[in-house]
């Protein structure tokens, strides 16, 4: 047993966190949170040069061929830094998919552009029931044939040059890839706290061709669950950066803030705070890396990656309120770094899953005799449980 | 990073499982309680058989007798004896004072009590804590005089683990008065049956006994068996309680899992009003947020034992895991009271007691836990100074001392 990142790996991570001090230093995460647009191009292309988008993508397609701890290590300096941006949805989810199911000709036309940092794909999902499960997709679409709809909570479509776009074929639960710019596709901006760009996207007629389907028609299910099995762990990795951020932030002002003639990281109620930042944020580690390392070697982690993001949303979150109690009045301020901070770990945590629908899954795993699901019709008509 | 076992350790955890089938744990005299800990009862026959299979001193060095197996082994194989519920209490306490005596022990210590540790014949309690010292271990009173070649005892220890059915006590005493409080203490390995030791039962709140009291009353102490530097004690005990926290808490998150598993079963076959108790929302997620936690616990202890096994510096780990370990075990116990609701307090033997009574005893037993070895409030302080370097809170002025 070895929790130690691999010298490639440690070498991943210190270039990764002195880039982003230099080029995402707090001022910038702050400015792009209030900018309407959010999204810097230079510090994307940056990003590119290392290969950071391509991680995930093999040599030959111009990616850098690494694997989801690599990528899983990056997100986590992100999330200490605050990076805001679409290197989830496009790098992780958007490109796996592309990975999983891509058509030769998808592959070769959009992978090497992603990993050039020239296109950002983006993933359409959710609807008005707001779930992650694929079940709960109704938007209906002809292939070929003409799509009308929408999606909800569509991240960084405004910057996004294609889309995924989860739907039903008939009974059957697909995927379609096509170009944002195609008409029919506009996208309204929705306003989050978080400061993350997410979006309504409505299609109004838009043409859907044969080629644009990705994977085969009924294949939705078993693609989408890796992909989204990815995203949850970065996203997972984001709030253990954050939630890491936090408690250096906590200790470094626990240290310097005198009061009562002392500093009050010297009295027992804040140090006892403290204390439980490292169990919150080391224990959540651990998990995602676990469960990472497993996804990596190709073994079964559908548990452990829930057990991990559910952890994660719940132990970061904590750190993040028990910041701000350690604080105190400061980190109620825009221009304190906590909030920010805090409002992402927020919103990464209910992203691909949030604790109530991981646990279900560990629920599962652990023996619990569930239900037999309702079949979709019946689901739909019936109220929600008590 | 690597999150497998080697294959020597899968096989050594392999044999394990075997000998368990062989040698199935419940048949196993017991000989004191079992205090929740993970480590099952206290079982001399058990211990024994371990003992038997060269498991005891399978990391010692050659020269003592041992296979200097690497101590990972030591992991596997208490992962294993807390899966299946095995009664091994004394072992961790073994190992620990077996490697004292290989680093720092005396030639007669080596000879006579090393090999009983090996066969699981020696057992030992601990002398640290008295009425007016626990979490302020250096105001203990109890002194060790030194009278030609031996060392005469007299104090007054308390809630010494298993006292009354060990072999010996680890009694840590003042030898001397030194400017610094912290220096002139020393540690006294005492047989039990020493002339002026009276060991005193303690009942516990499970209604069983736990812990003891012991007096000593002139108690005469060869000067070979003090374990350790003469006057420099306190760091050594310090060591010792910091890798206690690691030794005494390993087994815990499988012992949970397995206590889980219970749980489980238990809400699968239990119906409530029509439907099994596991359909309950609330339920499935109370006990897959304790899966998680059980899980990040057992993590947490793994990679604790990376950094031992490779000789890295610990300051905060060994706290933090054990406050972690401890609080996983109360809220997992809770939870199993929640769950057996009106059958919860009945007690194992009882009439209509649910999953043999063993929930009450640990929602029992749990609750010492975050005060034994270490109060989670010492922990906690020792996380943020020791790990993260926060000031200590200002001591109180030192009361005067007469001369």
């Amino acid at each position: 047993m070895d929790f130690r990142p691999s010298p490639a790996q440690q070498i991943l991570i210190s270039t990764a966190r002195a880039f982003l001090r230099q080029h995402c230093p707090p001022e910038l995460v702050q400015r792009l949170a209030l900018d309407e647009r959010g999204f810097d191009e230079t510090l994307w292309r940056r990003m590119a040069e290392l290969g950071w988008p391509g991680l995930l993508i093999p040599l030959e397609l111009g990616g850098s061929g690494g694997s989801l701890i690599d990528v899983i290590l990056l997100v986590e300096e992100m999330g200490r830094a605050g990076l805001p941006g679409p290197f989830v949805t496009s790098a992780v989810v958007a490109t796996s998919l592309l990975l999983a199911a891509g058509s030769p000709a998808q592959q070769k036309r959009l992978l090497p552009a992603l990993a050039a940092g020239e296109r950002v794909a983006t993933l359409a999902l959710v609807e008005e029931s707001g779930s992650f499960d694929l079940d709960a997709v109704t938007l209906e679409c002809v292939v070929p044939g003409r799509l009308t709809g929408r999606k909800l909570l569509v991240k960084d479509a405004h910057v996004a040059n294609d889309l995924i776009v989860a739907v039903r074929v008939g009974d059957d639960a697909s995927l379609i890839l096509v170009p944002a710019d195609r008409p029919g596709i506009a996208h309204l901006p929705l306003d989050a706290i978080s400061g993350e760009k997410l979006f309504e996207v409505t299609f109004d007629g838009v043409e859907v061709r044969p080629d644009d389907l990705l994977g085969a028609v009924g294949d939705g299910h078993k693609l989408l669950a890796g992909a989204l099995q990815a995203g949850a762990m970065a996203r997972a990795a984001e709030m253990v950066g954050g939630a890491q951020r936090v408690l250096e932030l906590a200790v470094e002002h626990a240290k310097t803030r005198v009061q009562g003639g002392r500093p009050i990281g010297g009295y027992q109620a804040i140090q006892h705070a403290c204390a439980d930042l490292v169990r919150d944020v080391e224990a959540s580690r651990a998990l995602l890396y676990a469960a990472a390392w497993k996804m990596a070697e190709g073994l079964p982690a559908e548990s452990d990656a829930a057990q991990a993001k559910a952890y994660a949303g719940e132990a970061c979150l904590a750190v993040a309120r028990r910041g701000h109690q350690i604080f105190g009045a400061i980190s109620y301020c825009e221009e304190h770094p906590l909030h920010l901070i805090h409002k992402r770990i927020q919103a990464a945590s209910v992203e691909f899953g949030d604790g109530q629908f991981h646990l279900e899954t560990v629920a599962r795993a652990i023996g619990l005799v569930s239900e037999s699901p309702l079949p979709p019709s019946e689901a739909t008509i019936s109220p929600p449980a008590p | 990073m690597n999150f497998d076992f080697t294959e020597a350790e899968q096989a050594f955890a392999e044999e394990v499982r075997l000998f368990l089938r062989a040698n199935p744990p419940e048949t196993f005299p017991i000989d004191g309680m079992d205090a929740g800990y993970g480590s099952g009862a206290h079982s001399r026959a058990f211990l024994k058989a371990l003992g038997a299979q060269g498991w005891l001193s399978m990391c010692w060095p050659k020269t003592h007798g041992g296979r200097e197996q690497p101590m990972f082994m030591k992991l596997v194989l208490m992962e294993e004896l807390a899966f299946a519920g095995a009664p091994f209490g004394p072992l961790a306490g073994c190992w620990q004072t077996a490697d004292a005596i290989i680093e720092f022990g005396t030639e007669r210590l080596r000879r006579e009590v090393l090999p009983a540790i090996a066969r699981g014949e020696a057992t030992f309690w601990q002398g640290y804590s008295e009425p007016d010292a626990g979490s302020d271990l250096l105001a203990l009173k109890t002194e060790a005089r030194r009278d030609g070649d031996h060392y005469v005892i007299r104090g007054h220890k308390i809630w010494s683990s298993h006292a009354g059915i060990a072999t010996h006590g680890l009694v840590f005493a003042r030898t001397s008065r030194e400017a610094r409080r912290s220096r002139g203490f020393s540690m006294f390995v005492v047989a039990n049956g020493t002339p002026g030791m009276d060991i005193r039962p303690i009942r516990s709140l499970t209604g069983e006994v736990y812990h003891h009291e012991v007096f000593l009353d002139d108690v005469r102490v060869p000067t070979d068996l003090v374990l350790g530097p003469v006057g420099e004690g306190f760091q050594a005990l310090l060591n010792g309680l910091d890798a206690d926290r690691f030794w005494g808490r390993f087994y815990k998150a499988p012992a949970l899992g397995r206590v889980l598993r219970q749980l489980v079963d238990y809400a699968n076959m239990t119906p409530v009003r029509g439907a099994p108790l596991a359909r309950d929302p609330l339920v499935r997620r109370r006990l897959a947020a304790i899966a998680a936690d059980i899980a990040a616990l057992r993590l947490i202890f793994y990679r604790t034992g990376c950094l031992i096994r490779d000789g890295a510096p610990l300051t905060y780990e060994t706290a933090m895991a054990k406050v972690y370990a401890d609080e996983t075990g109360q809220k997992l116990a809770r939870l199993g009271m929640d769950l057996l609701g009106v059958w919860g307090p009945l007690r194992e033997g009882s009439r209509w007691a649910k999953l043999g009574g063993q929930i009450s005893h640990l929602y029992l037993t749990t609750l010492g836990h975050t005060i034994a070895g270490g109060t989670a409030e010492i922990l906690r302080t020792s996380v943020a100074v020791r790990g993260l370097g926060l000031p200590s809170e200002p001591k109180p002025a030192a009361e005067p001392r007469a001369h």
